[in-house]
């Protein structure tokens, strides 16, 4: 059927979908239309939802759940992001399946409450410390934020790792009428449980990039974590092997299926030579340019970006291969744009990057993409 | 005199573990003499003398000294971030109430870094026990002044003395509603053994303060022994205003249960908002054929 809903409440109707069970978060525009929707419906399951005190609190909430086994989720905006940062590193340590939300408005600061951005996107891939990766998805549709919300949790669970959902102000607010029977229902993967008997060892994988099984708080099997940096048994150490071990691990374990992680969608037309790379909200205007462009007898190509983290250099060099021009629109100085012209320079014949860049709170219209298309 | 006890510790097939079986394989980091000693082996002798099984008990903690406490502890363990224990507990309990969740940590964590969350711990009464080794110093960073260092504290981080006034923990958790609130001493195992225990078998959020001497930074082995005493034999402990007044002595230090009250806790408050919404009759298959029919 045909219904009028905005991306809130599409992800957390994917939430739902992939079986979350637990969600804390702390209200912030504009991401709280997510926080109302799992705190209005979580009671009415088995599951929990709490309004924590802060956003420290709130993520603290899901990592202590997620550790128990529940599938937990939490949504802010960038000055909660920036609190959940330690916390964040927690999770990247103890191995903690988790979701987060970040719908982006305008920084730095409080910046611009109700003003969409996508000013997050370096933030994200270096959301604390030590440079370890992380996984980012964002949906530029409400059908999207269904789907990759499945995916994150999917993720999450998979890789025992938080995954991030990189959406903005716009998605979040702005309801469209869509048809909801056409949502893609994903198929739920749920983290890999530690066999019963035997000795426990929490993060004992036979090789670097594999997942370590995951025994429960209040399961079978004792279990411990530690933020800090630890061996096998989740015991603090600083045995040059051991740490050694684990920071590859953490770095294998994500860099190692990078290329199961990308997610994109190409929209390529034969012999064109201007290709306009986008995502999230941005991705719907340079699908408009496109087709006016193409209306009007020229040719262009789209790859949209589904997964920002970990980056797709596999679409992305292939889909500039014989490109001459690259556009690149976001809602901020370049921050992906950078990495695209990185690619761009391994490429021969080296396509030409150009940004469109917009960060006065105001969306890129398709217009401002399409006239670069004309160029040249 | 207990009025609530935990109906969950009461119902686990119970468990009939030594305090030794309650040791993990490693051996604590501290310092020789560091109080945390005698506060760690009570707790060992009295979650024994409970008969928790260590598949029930969770230790969890943030950052510093104290903060190491769960890799002692044969149990789940979950050592998180600085003053971040109490929401990493609360998200364990509410997930799986089953479970008995000991929150451990010291004055920094708990009254610096971390002290925007205990007063929401103490209002929700989330079912944990909060046990705050407290040595009025930082001894994992070497020795500077923490919230509840006396006034002028001469150290490396403030050379000219503190001016700071120190805060009073007991007087805070029970103006903040805490529903039990008591204060042991390292130096006293036996009259500890029965803190952590009434603490643990609190239904309800428990504060447990302990003074626990940092021998390395701030030697106050022998000042504890001096000004502490047990709580007078008058004191009700259902007794607020008593409690406070008893708090509130500086010269002497009180030791004992100073305060008790039943109030529903956060998991039993949630199980009847959740009642409130099932009677809506909804559960996630009606919540997603609203959403997706």
């Amino acid at each position: 059927m045909r219904e009028f809903i905005d991306g809130a409440e599409a992800i957390a109707r994917g939430a739902f979908a992939a079986g979350c069970n637990f969600f804390a978060g702390y209200p912030i525009t504009p991401a709280t239309p997510i926080l109302l929707r799992m705190l209005r419906e979580l009671p009415k399951t088995s599951g929990v939802g709490i309004q924590g005190e802060d956003e420290i609190a709130s993520i603290g909430m899901c990592l202590g759940a997620a550790m128990t086994g529940a599938k937990a989720m939490t949504a802010t905006s960038g000055p909660g992001l920036s609190l959940y940062s330690e916390n964040i590193g927690l999770a990247i340590t103890g191995e903690v399946p988790l979701v987060i939300v970040d719908v982006m408005r305008l920084g730095p600061a409080t910046g611009g409450a109700t003003t969409v951005s996508q000013g997050d996107v370096q933030f994200l891939r270096w959301v604390t410390s030590g440079g370890f990766p992380i996984i980012a998805l964002c949906p530029s549709s409400i059908a999207e934020c269904y789907s990759l919300t499945q995916h994150a949790f999917n993720l999450a669970e998979r890789f025992r790792a938080p995954v991030f959902i990189a959406t903005d102000k716009e998605m979040m607010s702005a309801q469209q009428s869509v048809n909801t029977d056409a949502f893609e229902k994903i198929e739920i993967i749920n983290r890999v449980a530690a066999p019963a008997g035997g000795e426990f060892v929490p993060y004992q994988t036979k090789k670097l990039a594999d997942i370590p099984a995951f025994a429960p708080i209040g399961g079978e099997q004792l279990t411990r974590l530690t933020g800090s940096m630890h061996d096998e048994r989740g015991m603090l150490t600083k045995k040059t092997s051991a740490v050694n071990k684990t920071s590859r691990h953490l770095w294998q374990k994500i860099q190692a299926h990078r290329d199961e992680l990308e997610f994109t969608k190409l929209d390529a037309q034969e012999g064109a030579a201007t290709l306009v790379v986008s995502y999230g909200i941005t991705a719907r205007s340079a699908t408009e340019a496109v087709r006016h462009t193409r209306a009007a007898g020229k040719l262009a190509s789209s790859l949209i970006i589904q997964s920002l983290w970990p980056l797709p250099k596999r679409a992305l060099r292939e889909s500039m291969r014989g490109i001459s021009r690259v556009i690149v629109p976001e809602l901020n100085f370049g921050q992906y744009r950078q990495e695209v012209e990185r690619i761009a320079l391994s490429l021969d014949p080296r396509p030409e990057v150009i940004g469109v860049d917009r960060v006065d709170g105001e969306l890129i219209t398709p217009q401002e993409i399409e006239e670069l298309f004309g160029r040249g | 005199m207990i009025s609530t006890i935990d109906p969950r510790i009461m119902t686990f097939e119970q468990a009939n573990l030594a305090p030794n079986d309650y040791k993990s394989e490693v051996h604590p980091i501290w310092c020789p003499g560091c109080g945390d000693f005698g506060v760690l082996s009570s707790f060992y002798k009295a979650v024994s003398e409970m008969h928790i099984p260590t598949e029930r008990l969770v230790v969890a903690s943030g950052i510093g000294c104290s903060g190491r406490f769960p890799a002692f502890v044969h149990a789940y363990g979950f050592h998180g971030t600085h003053g971040r224990v109490l929401p990493l507990a609360t998200g364990i309990k509410m997930a799986n109430p089953e479970l008995v969740v000991v929150a451990a940590g010291g004055d920094g964590d708990a009254f610096s870094i971390g002290m925007g969350h205990l007063p929401h711990a103490i209002r929700r009464n989330v079912d944990i026990t909060y046990i705050v080794m407290d040595n009025e110093i930082y001894g994992l960073t070497k020795g500077q002044a923490s919230p509840t260092s006396p006034v002028g504290m001469e150290r490396k981080a403030s050379p000219y003395g503190t001016v700071e006034t120190p805060l009073n923990p007991l007087l805070l958790a029970l103006a903040r509603g805490a529903t039990w609130v008591g204060r042991g001493f390292s130096s006293k195992p036996k009259e500890l053994v029965e803190l952590i225990k009434q603490a643990m078998q609190h239904k309800g959020f428990s504060f447990l303060q302990v003074y626990s001497p940092c021998v390395t930074f701030y030697d106050t082995y022998d000042h504890f022994k001096q000004v502490t005493q047990p709580l007078p034999a008058d004191h009700n402990s259902r007794d607020k205003m008593s409690a406070m007044k008893y708090a509130m002595s500086d010269e002497t230090l009180y030791l004992g249960v100073y305060y008790q009250e039943e109030r529903p806790t956060f998991d039993e408050g949630y199980a009847a908002k959740r009642a409130k919404a099932h009677a809506e009759n909804y559960g996630v298959p009606q919540i997603l054929s609203r959403f997706t029919r």
